[in-house]
């Protein structure tokens, strides 16, 4: 198999491109369409400073990897979740990753934040646990680019990812999030432009650019997501995929077209949360705010107790 | 034989099939794993050799 660019050996076929690649081109072709994807959505300048969620994971690093070496202004950020048997790996492969590169890499602990972390979470609030995660994420992400100045919050978000989501959206016909579901969401007040320069490279371009960028990321999966429906979803369209190639990229570059038709069923106004001042969609409280109040008021009780058996 | 190692399982397959043609037989969908050796990605249609030892790294994340 010949690389259709240069005519060297190569190592990966992109069906869905209708390429072949060598691992130079395969390089070449990742780098460029992210470079691609940040022009045509106009997701940032080179003078705006851009911090990137960093998991640890091949698609995070790659993205840091790649906005530093197009020249961005570039920071990474770290939430340590405190999940059994994942976060401490997951950490260390991102400070190592940060370290070796001379990158900043700010490390924010949801134990300190919250007073509990993601396990303990899970035992204490109502609530899925890739649902409490993806609201402590969220807020946290967006809370640290806000102090500290970035206009820009960049995500590893692949196609197989947004495929998937996409996937789950159309099969609820779920109107708010369609509308949503963008590669650039514009900053509006405290919420800063969240962008995913990654969505139209896959998965396996992702883990291929890794293994020959010879960025050591951690293969491991979170614990938590074993069963979730992102892994069904993406299984079905891998299956749709391996039988008619191009179906996600098409899935996506269609909708892309036609997301106009879809509206949220109402303008959402954000207030700032009376706690901690950051955006929230309801009055009162935001979400991180009163989970928090959960755990200390569960803190509290064990005191109480404590005390009383003493 | 060619053994095809993936999450600290070893599968054991005949040489001179196509990469592919294992994965398929295995159930292993071709489009989430990479084959390496050595450090090296190898293509879907390599065809193995007798005394490969190949680690397959899954492509999908999940959460």
């Amino acid at each position: 198999m010949r690389c259709s660019v240069c005519g060297r050996e190569a190592v990966i076929k992109l069906r869905h491109a209708g390429l072949r690649l060598c691992p130079e081109h395969l390089v070449a072709r990742v780098e460029k369409e992210v470079a691609s994807a940040i022009r045509r959505f106009r997701m940032f300048s080179p003078e705006e400073r851009i911090l990137v969620a960093i998991s640890g994971g091949k698609d995070s690093l790659a993205l840091w990897h790649i906005l530093a070496e197009l020249g961005y202004r570039v920071d990474g950020l770290y939430i340590d979740l405190g999940i059994a048997g994942y976060s401490a790996p997951s950490r260390e492969a991102s400070e190592d990753f940060a370290r070796a590169r001379g990158l900043t890499l700010h490390v924010v602990s949801l134990a300190a934040e919250l007073g509990a972390s993601l396990d303990e979470l899970t035992r204490l609030a109502r609530g899925k646990t890739c649902s409490l995660c993806g609201t402590v994420k969220r807020y946290l992400m967006n809370k640290l680019a806000w102090e500290g100045e970035y206009q820009a919050l960049a995500t590893g978000h692949n196609l197989d990812d947004e495929a998937a989501t996409l996937l789950g959206n159309v099969l609820r016909w779920d109107e708010g999030y369609l509308a949503r579901q963008y590669p650039v969401l514009p900053g509006e007040g405290k919420l800063v432009r969240k962008v995913k320069p990654m969505v139209f490279l896959s998965e396996r371009e992702m883990a291929a650019y890794c293994l020959i960028r010879g960025i050591e990321y951690l293969y491991q999966d979170c614990p938590h997501a074993e069963g979730a429906r992102s892994i069904a979803l993406k299984d079905v369209l891998n299956r749709l995929e391996d039988r008619y190639p191009s179906t996600k990229i098409s899935f996506l570059r269609q909708f892309l077209k036609v997301r106009d038709r879809f509206r949220p069923p109402a303008p959402v106004v954000l207030h700032d949360c009376p706690s901690c001042g950051m955006p929230t969609a309801a009055e009162g409280p935001c979400r991180f705010c009163r989970l928090k109040d959960t755990v200390a008021r569960h803190a509290s009780r064990v005191t109480e107790d404590r005390g009383a058996a003493a | 034989m060619v053994i095809l190692k993936r999450k600290g399982e070893a599968y054991t397959v005949p040489a001179g099939k196509t990469l592919e043609q294992a994965l398929r037989e295995l159930g292993i969908l071709p489009e989430t794993v990479l084959a390496v050796r050595d450090g090296r990605i190898l293509p879907l249609s390599h065809r193995l050799e007798e005394g490969e030892e190949l680690e397959l790294v899954d492509v999908i994340s999940g959460g």
